[in-house]
């Protein structure tokens, strides 16, 4: 499960050209781009193809995608930020376990308020909450970007990253949920007359093949879109 | 390139660091989880007699408290069946007293409508607890449901759905001549599997999670055989007073 991001990432955003009058803002240029990014052209699931496990197994309802990104996007900004301000004195030899100690300790601890305040939801989510220690997002953002970079941009890049991620679970949970069961969000959203006329859920798609499938036409068409390709 | 000692120091310093905020969350949480844990049983406990009766109602944890406390009636028994008195099932500790069987009971008006009673062992990875439901008649099943258990989502974790419980309604534990005979889960489809004149007593299994299903088929022969003489009882109608 653990990879190094294969697909080049930023690592330090160029400066912006021009600032014509400092203003007091936010996000400066670079910040918002570091934010922005990894939600399209440089998504960490249809992109660099990371996450993809966990993408797989908790999309089946779009209440667990939710939860599971939320907790996610909050792991990710969160240990971005720790990493980031410990970057300089963090040994050289040890990085790789001390950005996995940050992680599983922030993933516990989401572990142990989602079983606190949305215990149903925790139940559904099982073993992935844990796993999300194995999610290579947040080894990747934590070794190729806060490392580098100081703290409020790391942060920034941390939450864009989930951000990124949370979009796509939600579209596929969307998906999933609608064509698989016939409801969102536990509604039921497939007319009665339909079902009525002979239409049924689609078995496939609560399955975890109708997740790859779903998938793959969303790297497609998110590829055909930015007209990226990898290098051969 | 830094020195060893300051490698060592810092390591500890994460260490110290990531502990604590672990056990902070662990510690500081843990009365909440427990109350959710609780409702949890209790919900689980209502679901396998049928309360609420819709499976898509789902009920708030105080509205499942309150449905528990007005519903059901726990009580304990020995393995020869006759009534404990003075204690109930939330002081038994299953470890220290296996003598002691502790069951629920739905009411409905006064009358019993159900008996449930737990049921736990070992699956392919963990250990499973549920609940085992009987009508009134204590012969056939009313339900079963998981609430606990460490199997792998989507094959053994389906236990726990359901569609697996919904197998089990209906089915009888005694066998023709009035001897127990607990159910079992097939490997597979019971129609595959099963001899024609033994369907009755088999489930349709999980396909992928044949050991979680062997699992399954023990625990409901270990628990139900300690509860037969309890079920005799309740067979020959002499609980039907029990307060």
């Amino acid at each position: 499960m653990i990879q190094m991001a294969a697909a080049p990432a930023p690592q330090t955003p160029p400066k912006p050209a021009a600032q014509p009058k400092p203003r007091l803002r936010l996000l400066s240029g670079a910040d918002k781009r570091t934010f922005m990014d990894p939600l399209s052209d440089n998504n960490p699931i249809t992109r660099q193809v990371l996450g993809i496990c966990s993408a797989l197994a908790v999309t089946t309802q779009v209440r667990t995608a939710v939860v599971m990104a939320i907790a996610v996007t909050v792991v990710t900004g969160l240990s971005s930020l720790v990493i980031s301000v410990m970057r300089n004195a963090i040994p050289s030899k040890i990085r790789i376990i001390v950005q996995l100690s940050v992680i599983a300790s922030l993933v516990i601890v989401a572990d142990q308020v989602l079983k606190a305040f949305v215990f149903d939801i925790s139940r559904q989510l099982s073993v992935f909450v844990g796993l999300i220690i194995t999610n290579c997002i947040l080894m990747g953002r934590a070794e190729g970007f806060a490392m580098q970079n100081p703290p409020w941009r790391s942060f920034l890049d941390g939450i864009g990253n989930g951000f990124g991620y949370s979009l796509i679970l939600i579209i596929i949970g969307a998906f999933r949920e609608v064509l698989g069961s016939g409801t969102l969000l536990g509604f039921h959203v497939v007319p009665k007359a339909l079902y009525a006329a002979g239409y049924a859920n689609m078995g496939l798609m609560v399955l975890a093949p109708g997740a790859f499938i779903l998938l793959g036409l969303l790297v497609w068409a998110q590829r055909a879109h930015t007209g990226y390709a990898e290098e051969s | 390139m830094r020195s060893n000692t300051y490698t060592f120091l810092f390591t500890g310093v994460v260490c110290i660091g990531c502990s604590f905020f672990v056990s902070l969350s662990a510690v500081g949480l843990r009365s909440r989880q427990e109350v959710n844990m609780k409702v949890d049983v209790q919900r689980n406990i209502l679901r396998s007699v049928e309360l609420p009766a819709s499976a898509d109602e789902r009920p708030t944890p105080p509205q499942i408290q309150r449905l528990f406390s007005d519903r059901m009636t726990g009580i304990v028994v020995d393995t020869k069946g006759a009534l404990v008195a003075g204690r109930t099932p939330q002081d038994v500790d299953p470890e220290k007293e296996p003598d002691l069987l502790p069951v629920f009971l739905r009411k409905d008006d006064g009358k019993i409508a159900a008996y449930t009673i737990p049921v736990s062992g070992k699956g392919l990875w963990s250990t499973l607890y549920g609940y085992l439901a009987l009508e009134p008649d204590g012969i056939t099943v009313k339900g079963l449901t998981y609430y606990k258990h460490g199997e792998t989502p989507g094959l053994g974790g389906e236990v726990e759905k359901p569609w697996f419980g919904a197998n089990f309604k209906g089915k009888q534990i005694l066998d023709d001549k009035g001897a127990l005979r607990p159910l079992a889960v097939a490997k597979g489809k019971v129609a595959d599997s099963v001899p024609e004149g033994e369907r009755g007593h088999y489930v349709d299994g999980i396909s992928g999670a044949t050991l979680t299903g062997t699992g399954v088929t023990a625990m409901l022969a270990k628990t139900l055989t300690k509860y037969e003489p309890f079920f005799k009882e309740v067979r020959a109608g002499k609980v039907e007073g029990l307060r």
